[in-house]
């Protein structure tokens, strides 16, 4: 035990000396809030020209009160739509001349109202780009307020009482847990992603060294000198212990600044915490999960360390071992739509997907007790298979050069030993 | 077997497609200088691996210092693997107390242990040096300090001389004699003859994984050195190989090499020799290593 030890020793103090270790930790929770929140801000920052519109209405009546529609949702500091007037004629000329001035810049785009358009036929809008989400939500909510007034007014409706009918709601957001309620405005959401993306960042990253460290004993040749004095079983132990040592470090001192940043915010608050809430018990299954991770991960990193004779031949090997992870991050958007319905709970027990899902929702909705406990155990199981088989690759691998091997000799490793 | 520290009985390893030990047996006395001798791809590499449970044999059984080779010997053992390998990034110092302490000895113990080893090879002012800044030359001296830290009984150097500049192999050379001479087993594989033959005391030569020739250095020198003369002159010695019990004539450059039959007299060969050119030279010789090997070499592979 003493030597499985020394070789973690050895590989922690390696890690963690680097300069690239010290950059990482420090800036790490930077670079994941400035992943998670920048983007969202660059939208708004993205939305500072308007759209230039035009209102084509073969309906009769109608554009005016789209117009007006449009102008009542207009924030005045940053107005997000500007009307060009549409020439009068017939509407398929008319269409076909807007069609240019889309085409060739002149306009962002024009709104088609066509003739049934308050007896229920659809409005159109038409424009090269058609993916920015938020206006397209408020040309929509203008159109229907102008057909829903449009509606009112012919059915008999006073003027001054219809603006107070379209008067907007807005849905507050409140969590409930059994610390309390509080008020969300998107916070949980990001904190759960952001969380999640730390935690994928962190195996991939991790799970890379493990790999590299393997490559770079075997083609510095040091490997040979380390079996002929241990079983190459405790070398694989003494690298594992070692780098995820070096990882759990990492991610502790991350999630440590998130629980201080979390708490300050409490105080800064009075109390009343105004961050999304983080609780210690979530931060700790975070660290746990990461290890989780690390160990499922790295055991596959290790053996295709092991096998191969370069970084340049791991390439092409990494990408299989990796895809189950991305494939984790890739299932997120279900989780989060209800992180306690039977699909992301029995997708949050694979344990390829149990760390980055767990983390996901424990950040969102704390599930019970015997979810993570099963969790947990899957996971280990797993670990046990892949660490057994892993340091059969690595033990043969290690001292195998030339040829990269196939799967099914890799395969063959395995059940030889 | 007492008083062998390493016996290999009817070793056996195939790889994919050929074999590169067959039914090798060979015996190291303790306190003995070894040499495995054998040209490129012998299966010497792969005869030491298996000493060390890096591969394990096909068929055959290893005995080292009294145990079977299942690793369980490997503190009191210090192995230098052909390809050598350290970590390039790490500082030498801290280098050389890992590998004592995957030996199972205590950092305290490996570190006032090495400023003397450091000292013996020229070492001290490298210490805190990154191997990577390292020469070869002294890279390979550290790797041999790195086998050495934890005061093993038995050392196996895969090509220990190789690569080494006259300097640093004496170097080498003498640290090796003096571990002989505190009654450590050393067995060294090597292409170097005039190393082996200046330190070995026994040696065993393979070729295509079989052991072709084994012995006392003195011994074998002996069996295959009868009847030889050396003679540099002046003239046309080309008649030298129709005198009766010449067997073979050898052009060695400066000097000419004559093997007589067994029975052979040398003096009638003095006689023969200096009644026709000016001798420079005529003495009885033994044959080097060099020779020998070459020659069984040659022999084994085209029977």
């Amino acid at each position: 035990m003493s030597r499985v030890l020394a070789v973690a020793r050895r590989e922690f103090l390696e890690r963690v000396r680097s300069r690239a270790f010290l950059i990482g930790t420090l800036l790490g929770p930077l670079l994941l809030a400035a992943l998670t929140v920048v983007p969202s801000l660059l939208v708004d920052t993205q939305r500072g020209r308007p759209l230039t519109l035009a209102v084509v209405d073969a309906s009769g009546a109608l554009g005016a009160s789209v117009a007006a529609a449009l102008a009542r949702r207009r924030d005045p500091a940053a107005p997000r739509f500007e009307l060009r007037p549409a020439g009068g004629g017939a509407p398929e000329a008319e269409l076909d001349r807007m069609r240019h001035s889309v085409l060739e810049g002149r306009l962002d785009g024009y709104l088609y109202l066509p003739p049934g358009v308050l007896e229920g036929a659809g409005p159109e809008y038409h424009s090269k780009s058609v993916t920015n989400l938020a206006e397209l939500s408020e040309l929509e909510k203008a159109v229907e307020d102008a057909v829903v007034e449009r509606r009112l007014a012919d059915a008999g409706m006073a003027a001054d009482r219809i603006g107070g009918l379209l008067k907007h709601v807005d849905l507050k957001r409140i969590q409930i847990s059994a610390g309390g309620e509080r008020e969300d405005s998107g916070g949980a959401f990001f904190l759960a992603f952001g969380l999640m993306m730390a935690l994928y960042s962190a195996v991939a990253m991790w799970g890379a060294a493990l790999m590299n460290g393997v490559i770079e004993e075997k083609t510095s040749r040091v490997v040979e000198v380390i079996v002929s004095s241990i079983p190459s079983s405790r070398l694989f132990a003494g690298k594992l212990i070692g780098i995820g040592g070096a990882g759990l470090t990492q991610l502790s001192a991350w999630a440590l600044a998130l629980g201080g940043v979390a708490a300050y915010g409490a105080l800064a608050s009075g109390g009343g915490l105004r961050l999304p809430g983080i609780t210690a018990t979530a931060l700790l299954l975070f660290v746990l999960y990461f290890l989780l991770g690390f160990f499922t991960y790295g055991a596959l990193y290790s053996a295709v360390g092991a096998a191969v004779n370069s970084q340049q031949e791991a390439q092409s090997l990494m990408f299989p071992v990796l895809l189950p992870l991305i494939a984790g991050v890739m299932l997120f958007p279900l989780v989060l739509s209800r992180p306690d319905g039977p699909l992301s709970v029995a997708l949050s027990l694979v344990p390829f997907w149990t760390p980055l899902l767990m983390t996901l929702r424990v950040a969102t909705l704390m599930p019970p007790a015997w979810q993570i406990g099963l969790s947990l155990a899957l996971s280990l199981a797993t670990i046990a298979l892949l660490t057994w088989a892993a340091s059969r690759v690595f033990r043969v691998g290690i001292l195998m050069y030339g040829k990269r091997p196939t799967f099914p000799e890799m395969l063959r490793w395995i059940r030889s030993g | 077997m007492s008083g062998a520290a390493l016996e290999l009985r009817s070793v056996r390893k195939a790889f994919a497609g050929h074999v590169a030990v067959d039914g090798l047996s060979l015996s190291v006395r303790a306190g003995s200088v070894f040499g495995l001798l054998g040209p490129n791809g012998a299966g010497k590499t792969t005869t030491l691996r298996m000493v060390m449970d890096i591969l394990r044999p096909d068929a055959g059984e290893i005995e080292i210092l009294g145990r079977p080779a299942d690793g369980s010997a490997r503190d009191r053992i210090g192995y230098m693997p052909e390809e050598r390998g350290l970590y390039p990034r790490m500082r030498l110092e801290e280098q050389l107390l890992f590998l004592a302490s995957l030996k199972g000895v205590p950092r305290a113990a490996a570190a006032r242990a090495l400023p003397a080893w450091l000292e013996r090879l020229g070492l001290a002012d490298w210490r805190a040096r990154r191997v990577s800044e390292l020469s070869k030359g002294m890279q390979q001296k550290a790797q041999l300090l790195g086998t050495l830290l934890h005061d093993p009984e038995l050392l196996i150097l895969d090509e220990p001389m190789s690569g080494l500049d006259p300097v640093a192999a004496d170097d080498v050379r003498r640290v090796l004699m003096q571990l002989a001479r505190q009654g450590k087993t050393i067995v060294l594989s090597s292409h170097q003859m005039d190393t082996v033959e200046r330190i070995c005391d026994a040696i065993g030569l393979i070729s295509h994984g079989e052991l072709i020739l084994a012995g006392a250095v003195a011994e074998v020198k002996q069996r295959f050195g009868r009847n030889l003369v050396a003679l540099a002159f002046e003239g046309d010695g080309g008649f030298l190989a129709t005198l009766p019990g010449v067997v073979a004539l050898r052009d060695r450059g400066r000097h000419t090499e004559v093997q007589l039959a067994p029975d052979a007299d040398t003096q009638q060969l003095l006689h023969a020799a200096a009644a026709r050119l000016k001798l420079r030279r005529f003495e009885i010789v033994e044959p080097s290593l060099h020779d020998i090997f070459v020659e069984q070499v040659r022999a084994h592979a085209t029977r």
